[in-house]
This record gives C-alpha cells, sequence and structure tokens, in this order.
C-alpha cells in the first residue's frame, strides 16, 4: 500500500522524542504505536467511524509534542472550585500532574490514587497489561499517539468491598502556552469486589490555547463493584479534545455515567463498554451542546456478552450557531447473550439553519433472548409548549432558553448527587441562548 | 386463498407476459444475424472489446456504445465496496459471460428438480406457469399472441410505451438518452458502473403527461426470458401529472445459474408524477448449508424531480444468497412524497444487508420508512437507511420504523440508521426494536389447536401486515405464502 502523505500533524508528531521510562517493555510499546501512527496518519471520512468528523483542518496543524513548562504555569485556584463537590483529588495541567493543586490527603481507608508517572517510577510491573497494548483499528490514530506519548495520568484503585461515599474528582486543564501543543493523559481505574466510587472528571480551559488533548481511559469493574461517573467536559473554546473510555464489567457491576460536552472546538468521545458478567448493568445519561463552530461528536457503543445484561442510554443534543453534533449508539448483543435487554434513546433538537445533526443509532443483534430498543429523533421546540410560556407572558427567547434547557437537563435528572446535579443545571442554563 | 383467486391472477399475469412470447417469438423469425452471434454467446471475460460486442449485438446508437465504455473506464477505477455487512467471496468478473447463448432448457416437467415443483405446488402456482418457472421453453407455454397484442394496443392508445430496454434504446433513442443515467449515474456505485458498462437488457416505461396507465406493468417473465436478467437495467418516466404502478418480479422460486445479478432501476416523476414500484425478489437463495445461490446487487433510485410528485417502493425480499439492496428516494420537487415499506426474510445461510434512503431537497418534502427484518436459521439481516435533510428542506418531515425479528439462536438481526439532519425545521424520527417471537404468543396459538409452524406463520404475517397492505393485492396473497415457503425448518 501507498504510504499517505505525510501531513503536518503528522510530522511534527513523527520526530517528537518519546518520554523516556526506562522501561523496556513500554518504551517498544510507545515506539510501537507511534510507528503504526506516523505510518497511518489521521483517519479521513471514508473510515466508517469518522464518517462526519473531519480531521483535514487539524491535519493541517502542527502542535509541539508536551509542555516542558506545565509544571510551573499559574491557575487561578477558583477555576478549580466546584461547590458541594469537595476540593480536587488530582489536578493535571497540559497533561502533567500538579501536586501543588492536588489535595488527595482525605482518601478513605482502602483507595489508592496516584498519578501515573509517580507510578511508573516505583513499580510499573502490575499497569504492564495495560500499557503494553498495541492500537490496530483504522481509526485508531489518537489512541495511538496517546499511547505513544502519555507519561501521566490517573492510577486509582479501590479495594474489594469499600465504598466511598464521597465524590472523588480529578480535574484536567488545558492552559494557554506559548504556541498550540500536545497533551495526554492516561487513565486506569479499578473497582474491587462490591466496592463504589463516586467519580467526577472535569475538563477545563485556563487562557488562550489551541492544544490537542488526548485521554484514555480504562475502567475495570470487578464482580458488584458500583461506579458512579460523572464527566463535565468544558474545555477550552479553541481546543480539540479526543477521549476514549474502556469500560469493562463483571458479574452484577454496575456503571452510571452521566456527560455533559460544552467544551471544545472540536471534542471527540468514544466510549466502550464491555459486559461481560452475567447481570451486569450499564446506563449512560448525556447531553452535547455544540454552538459557535463547535464540533461534538460521541461514539458509544455497548457490547452486551453474558446472560441477562442490562443497558439503557439517554442522550441529548442541542445544537445552535454553526455548531455540529454527531452521535453514534451501538448496541451490540453477542451470540449466546440471552436475557440482555438494552434501550438507547437521542432526541436532538436544531436550534439553527446553520447548526447539523447527524445521529446514528445501531442495533446489532445475535441472540434472540433479547429486547433491544432504539429511537432516534431531530426536530424544534413544540410551538405549543412556547405558546404556553409566551400567553404567561414570558417573551419568547426566555421562553426558548427555559424549553431547551428543560430538554437538555432530561438525561441528569437521574444524578444522585444533588450539588453536581445542582451544578449541572447552571451550566446549561449558562451556555444556552436567552 | 381459493383455487380460483390463484387462477384469476394468473390470466392476468398471462396477458402481460404474453408480450414477452410475441417478442421472443418475433426475433426468433427476424433478423438473421443477430440470431447466430446470440446462439454463440460472448465468451467470458469483461474489457472494452467485449463491451463494443455487446453493444453491435444489441445494434445500439453509437452513444449508447459510448456511454457504455466511459461507465467502464469508470468501474475499473473503483474499488469493491466492503462497507456492507456481508460476508462475500470474491467476484471474478473475468469468468462471466457478458452476453450467454440461452441455456440449454428442461425439455419438460420431468426434468426439472423435485424440490422446484414441490415448492411450487405448496404455493399454489398453476400447473402451465410452473413450466414457465422452472425454465422449461416457453412456447410450448403460451399459446395466444393475440392476448398480447391486445394488452399492447391498450397502452398505445394511452400514449404508454412499455417495451424492453433493448427496443427502447432503438425506437426510442432520444428518450432513452435524455433520462439514462440522470437518477443513477455511471460512476454512482461499483455495482452500478459495471451495470451501466454490460446491462443486457431490462423494462422501458414512459408515461406522458396526465395519462393515468391504464393496467399495472408487470416484468413477471420480461427481463427472466433468456437469460437477460442477470444485469437489469429499468428505466420508469412518468411525465407531469402522469400515473403508474409497476410489478417487478417473481413470487416462485427460480434456478438461475447465474451467480451475480447486478441491476439499476432509475424512476423518474415529473411534476405531480406517481410511481408505485412494488417488488417481490425470491431468487435462488443457495441450499440449507449455504451452497450456491445468488448475488443480488441492485441500484434503485427515483428522482422526484417535480413538485407535489410521489414515489413509492414496497419490497418483499427473500431469495438470494447475498441482497444489498437500497431503494431511494431523492425529493427534489416541493411537496414531493418517498414511501419505502419492506419485508425481507433470511433464512439458513442467507445475508441481507437492505434498507433505503431518503434525500430531502425540496420544501415541505415527507418521507416514510417501514422496514421489517425476519432472521432464522444462521442468516444475518441488515437494516441499512439514511434520512438526509439538505439545508433548503424546511419542514421536511420523515417517520422510520424498523423491527427485527429472530427466530432462532444462531442468526443476526442488525439496524444502522444514518440521520444527517441540516434544518431546524425539520423533523426526522426513527424508532427500532429487535425482538423474538414469544413463547407466550407460541403458546398462546397451540393451545387453541395451531400447529407450531402455522402459528410462527400467522405471527410473521401480523408482523409483515403494514408492508402487505402496501402490495398490490395478487401480490400480498402471494406474497404470504411465499414467506411461510421460506420459513420452513426455521423452528422445531
Amino acid at each position: 500500500m501507498s504510504q499517505p502523505a505525510r501531513t503536518p500533524f503528522v510530522a511534527a508528531l513523527a520526530g517528537a522524542p518519546l518520554p523516556a521510562s526506562g522501561i523496556a517493555w513500554l518504551d517498544e510499546a510507545r515506539r510501537g504505536n507511534l510507528e503504526a501512527f506516523v505510518a497511518a496518519g489521521l483517519p479521513d471520512t471514508r473510515v466508517e467511524a469518522w464518517k462526519y468528523t473531519a480531521l483535514r483542518a487539524l491535519a493541517q496543524r502542527g502542535f509541539a509534542a508536551g509542555d516542558a513548562q506545565a509544571a510551573s504555569r499559574p491557575i487561578d485556584p477558583a477555576l478549580l472550585a466546584l461547590p458541594g463537590a469537595g476540593a480536587p483529588a488530582l489536578v493535571f495541567v497540559n497533561g502533567v500532574f500538579r501536586q501543588d493543586l492536588s489535595l488527595p490527603d482525605a482518601l478513605p481507608a482502602g483507595v489508592s490514587l496516584q498519578p501515573l508517572s509517580g507510578v511508573l517510577e516505583r513499580d510499573p510491573e502490575p499497569l504492564r497489561f495495560a500499557l503494553a497494548r498495541y492500537y490496530r483499528e483504522a481509526g485508531d490514530a489518537f489512541a495511538r499517539l496517546n499511547a505513544a506519548f502519555a507519561g501521566d495520568g490517573v492510577v486509582l484503585r479501590v479495594e474489594a468491598g469499600v465504598r466511598v461515599a464521597a465524590p472523588l474528582r480529578l480535574v484536567f486543564v488545558g492552559a494557554g502556552a506559548e504556541g498550540d501543543l500536545a497533551w495526554h493523559v492516561r487513565n486506569l481505574v479499578e473497582l474491587g469486589e462490591d466496592a463504589e466510587l463516586t467519580l467526577v472528571e472535569q475538563h477545563l480551559g485556563a487562557g488562550e490555547q489551541g492544544h490537542l488533548g488526548t485521554q484514555l481511559g480504562d475502567f475495570a469493574l470487578h464482580a458488584g463493584a458500583k461506579l458512579h461517573h460523572a464527566v463535565l467536559q468544558q474545555a477550552g473554546t479553541g481546543s480539540s479534545l479526543f477521549r476514549r473510555s474502556h469500560y469493562r464489567l463483571d458479574a452484577r457491576a454496575q456503571a452510571h455515567l452521566h456527560a455533559l460536552e460544552l467544551g471544545g472546538a472540536l471534542a471527540r468521545h468514544d466510549l466502550c463498554a464491555e459486559l461481560v458478567g452475567d447481570g451486569a448493568a450499564f446506563h449512560t445519561h448525556g447531553a452535547f451542546l455544540p454552538n459557535g463552530r463547535q464540533h461534538m461528536d460521541t461514539q458509544l457503543a455497548i457490547h452486551h456478552r453474558a446472560h441477562d445484561t442490562v443497558s439503557s442510554s439517554t442522550w441529548r443534543g442541542v445544537a445552535g450557531g454553526r455548531g455540529r453534533g454527531v452521535f453514534r449508539g451501538a448496541i451490540v448483543v453477542a451470540a449466546g447473550a440471552d436475557g440482555s435487554d438494552a434501550t438507547l434513546a437521542n432526541k436532538n433538537l436544531l436550534l439553527s439553519p446553520q447548526a447539523e445533526i447527524d445521529t446514528k443509532p445501531e442495533l446489532e443483534i445475535y441472540a434472540d433472548e433479547v429486547k433491544a430498543a432504539h429511537g432516534a429523533t431531530v426536530g424544534q421546540l413544540d410551538e405549543r409548549a412556547l405558546f404556553y410560556l409566551r400567553s404567561r407572558g414570558i417573551p419568547g427567547a426566555q421562553a426558548h432558553a427555559l424549553l431547551t434547557a428543560a430538554f437538555a437537563r432530561v438525561p441528569f435528572e437521574s444524578l444522585s448527587h444533588e450539588a453536581l446535579r445542582n451544578h449541572v443545571e447552571q451550566l446549561l442554563l449558562a451556555q444556552l441562548p436567552g | 386463498m381459493t383455487a380460483e383467486s390463484i387462477e384469476g391472477r394468473t390470466d392476468s399475469v398471462a396477458l402481460r407476459d404474453n408480450v414477452e412470447v410475441a417478442e421472443a417469438l418475433g426475433r426468433n423469425y427476424a433478423a438473421g444475424f443477430i440470431t447466430d452471434i446470440e446462439s454463440v454467446g460472448l465468451p467470458p471475460g469483461l474489457d472494452e472489446n467485449t463491451i463494443r460486442q455487446l453493444s453491435a449485438i444489441k445494434r445500439e446508437p453509437e452513444w449508447m456504445t459510448e456511454w457504455r465504455l466511459a461507465a467502464f473506464r469508470h468501474w475499473q477505477t473503483m474499488p469493491t465496496p466492503d462497507w456492507a455487512k456481508l460476508k462475500i467471496d470474491p467476484i471474478d468478473y473475468q469468468a462471466i459471460s457478458y452476453y450467454s447463448a440461452p441455456k440449454k432448457a428442461p425439455k419438460s416437467l420431468d426434468e426439472v428438480d423435485p424440490a422446484l415443483l414441490e415448492t411450487y405446488e405448496k404455493l399454489g402456482v398453476p400447473l402451465h406457469e410452473r413450466a414457465a418457472l422452472a425454465g422449461v421453453a416457453v412456447d410450448a407455454v403460451f399459446d395466444s399472441v393475440s392476448v398480447g397484442t391486445t394488452f399492447r394496443k391498450k397502452l398505445a392508445e394511452a400514449g404508454v410505451i412499455f417495451c424492453s430496454m433493448s427496443e427502447a434504446i432503438r425506437e426510442h433513442s432520444e428518450l432513452v438518452r435524455k433520462y439514462l443515467g440522470s437518477v443513477v449515474p455511471q460512476g454512482d456505485n461499483y455495482f452500478a458502473a459495471l451495470n451501466s458498462a454490460v446491462f443486457s437488457d431490462g423494462s422501458f416505461v414512459f408515461v406522458p403527461e396526465g395519462v393515468r396507465c391504464p393496467m399495472e406493468l408487470s416484468t413477471y417473465f420480461r427481463i427472466n426470458a433468456q437469460n437477460t436478467g442477470q444485469f437489469e437495467r429499468t428505466l420508469i418516466v412518468c411525465e407531469d401529472r402522469a400515473h403508474v404502478s409497476y410489478l417487478e418480479g417473481c413470487t416462485a422460486p427460480r434456478r438461475d445459474e447465474n451467480q451475480l445479478h447486478a441491476a439499476v432501476v432509475e424512476l423518474v416523476a415529473l411534476e405531480g408524477a406517481t410511481i408505485k414500484y412494488s417488488t417481490v425478489q425470491n431468487w435462488y437463495p443457495g441450499d440449507e448449508n449455504g451452497v450456491g445461490g445468488i448475488y443480488n446487487f441492485v441500484t434503485k433510485r427515483g428522482d422526484c424531480r417535480g413538485a407535489d410528485s410521489k414515489i413509492s417502493w414496497t419490497q418483499v425480499e427473500t431469495g438470494s444468497a447475498v441482497t444489498w439492496k437500497y431503494p431511494s428516494v431523492v425529493l427534489r420537487g416541493d411537496r414531493s412524497v418517498g414511501e419505502f415499506y419492506s419485508v425481507a426474510l433470511t433464512h439458513h445461510y442467507q445475508q441481507a444487508d437492505t434498507g433505503t434512503k431518503m434525500i430531502h431537497i425540496g420544501r415541505d418534502t415527507k418521507s416514510k420508512i417501514v422496514s421489517k427484518g425476519i432472521s432464522a436459521g444462521r442468516s444475518s439481516n441488515s437494516y441499512r437507511g439514511l434520512v438526509k435533510v439538505e439545508k433548503g428542506a424546511e419542514r421536511a418531515r420523515n417517520y422510520t420504523q424498523c423491527d427485527s425479528l429472530l427466530i432462532g439462536k444462531k442468526c443476526g438481526a442488525h439496524t444502522f440508521p444514518y440521520m444527517e439532519v441540516k434544518n431546524p425545521s425539520a423533523i426526522v424520527e426513527h424508532e427500532a426494536t429487535t425482538s423474538k417471537i414469544s413463547d407466550d404468543q407460541l403458546f398462546y396459538c397451540r393451545s387453541r389447536g395451531i400447529g407450531e409452524e402455522d402459528a410462527v406463520s400467522l405471527i410473521v404475517d401480523g408482523f409483515c401486515k403494514q408492508v402487505f397492505r402496501e402490495l398490490p393485492m395478487e401480490f400480498a396473497v402471494e406474497a404470504k405464502k411465499l414467506l411461510e415457503v421460506s420459513l420452513e425448518g426455521a423452528v422445531g
């Protein structure tokens, strides 16, 4: 096969020095993934997974590899505050762990939380299986980049039977630098049998920047474990953020994900769940609100691989300005996964003639003892509801904003942490015009 | 259904078919030179020379030859599509004969596979029709040339042109030239390009302004006569306020030597015109071990070119080892309407990847999609559809419903709907479900003395009702029987 022409994007990273770990298997995996990335480049829209997200503009940009000054960049503490959700346990700035901003001291017994950089220095061997991976699919460009360059991230482990009530907060900040740069974080989260944890993941932007950020996250839930995972994505408006999360659920494990996508110029989240144990349950709730020229892409794939597994997904999209919202929601029920029960709903609002929504719910079913249903709609606000509000003296623009916010908040009604729920509602109201 | 109703239908079919017989007879007597080449056929292989020869045999005008060659040159640059959820062995295009002499036909029903005859029996196909379906030489079956003539006369009086594509290219060259490839361009996709280069025959229908076609048109035997069905090309044009209903296909299974079928169907509806296109596809699906069977790659597209036009596709797909087919409607005219009703059934090792595309361009355009997939055995059945609303399509409206029914543990049922919306006043809705026939439903039927196979048929029939309703009556009755036959051995 002929080699694709090297874009400025690939050229800038091809020659960049890889982080030196001194660990043979890690250095080898990093080299291998970088080679694979350089050989294949960025996927084009002919690759099915990238059909609606063109990377042509990104391919023409060059990013510096990493931020040497990340450790000393000033960050306003007010940016990191989240009322009612405690102090941030770990903070990363441009992909680098910041001890000075992190306050992980109040960790309950049985919870271990460390930056990846620290674990790699002390005891890397247990991470070998996760970190020595090769990404081989056509659309894996950012996973390869991450595997090659990520030198930091979160390593979190909750021992079997430990239930943590207070939310644990992880914050990733893209901070303005001398030029646009690429940063990468690698997160590994493991919940032991019957453990329970509430995790809050925030992406924030500080100052003007057009960075490229990648995040690769593995979430392993052992039998009976329960994870509440809330993601608030408010990355800087000029930045490009590519996240990929992989959840693996053993028997009776449960994961509840709430995701709010507000930030970034180009934000993509690949979300893959594998329900490998009988009775595992995965519930996702999310909203994406592209505005201005934002492009937001959520790719959800849920694989039912065991008996009596359950999944439900409720996603809302609101596209205004010249924004574009892309959603894929795939449910795959493997042969033999009898008793699977899967539902998915994606409703979208188009607020402007320049906005666009592309949605693709999918069902792939190989077992017959299943219940699977999905639905998707694209439309506009109910005229009658608008009329009702206006007839009660609420101005048109305000009525619009009110109804739009009500539409977008539906997925978060199931968010059990009250302070978080209130925070999400404030963010929604602030984001919407009116 | 009663024997009378089958007979009744047969008469109307015979009426349609005799045009074919008339043509076939005419060809035998007429041009001797052509007949000679026909009986020899072209050797396997495909290059520009093959296409020139093919075009010469068919006495086509120069522009047609060039049109085919342009398609061929483009086809050579195209990669084989691999996006469909189909497992297909590579096809050797050089091993195919692109103009074959009629294959040696069995001389009587005694030479025909008894399994096939048994199926005809179950479908209630009348005796004299069975021979034709099994490929026994046609002249033994049809006797009344005059019926065909009457049929032609009636159409001619109305101003409707209905003839084979080959004839149309010769007799109505300007009309064909104006519309051929205007909906599905030569280079549209891999199989459409191949078809454009080597299409053998098909139907041409032209309904002039204001005319309502006086009868339902059918290709019941047209394309299948003389082994020309492999690369079929059909073009239907309805001028302003014209109306036509067209039936394609054959409800009884056909034995066919051809492995690859790549057809193109183009529909053009001008202002206020309505085209209704119904298909029952039952090509040889291969045996219960997945050996043999037809690869069916079809490009069907309708263009609602004028305001207030309407195109409706209804399909019942039970045959072929592989089906790759997405009848589409381009809703260009304001207030135009597109519809797609489909039942796709797969059994044993059959694979179907089928659905539709609705492209909304004009204002106040509407589309409706109802798709029912039934998978049994080890088959794989996918719905793949696109609903696209362009920027200018104010108040476009779409409703899509896709339901899948699974019978057995080894089959797969998949749904891949794509929705692309660029207009904020549009409303697009999609719903899909997948389930199996529930034990409760089966138990209910059985407790009332209905055998298991009949119970499954009953439930499947109910599942498909929404689509069968859209079929012309005789077709609906047969489609129902066809599902019963196709599902044999799916339970128990």
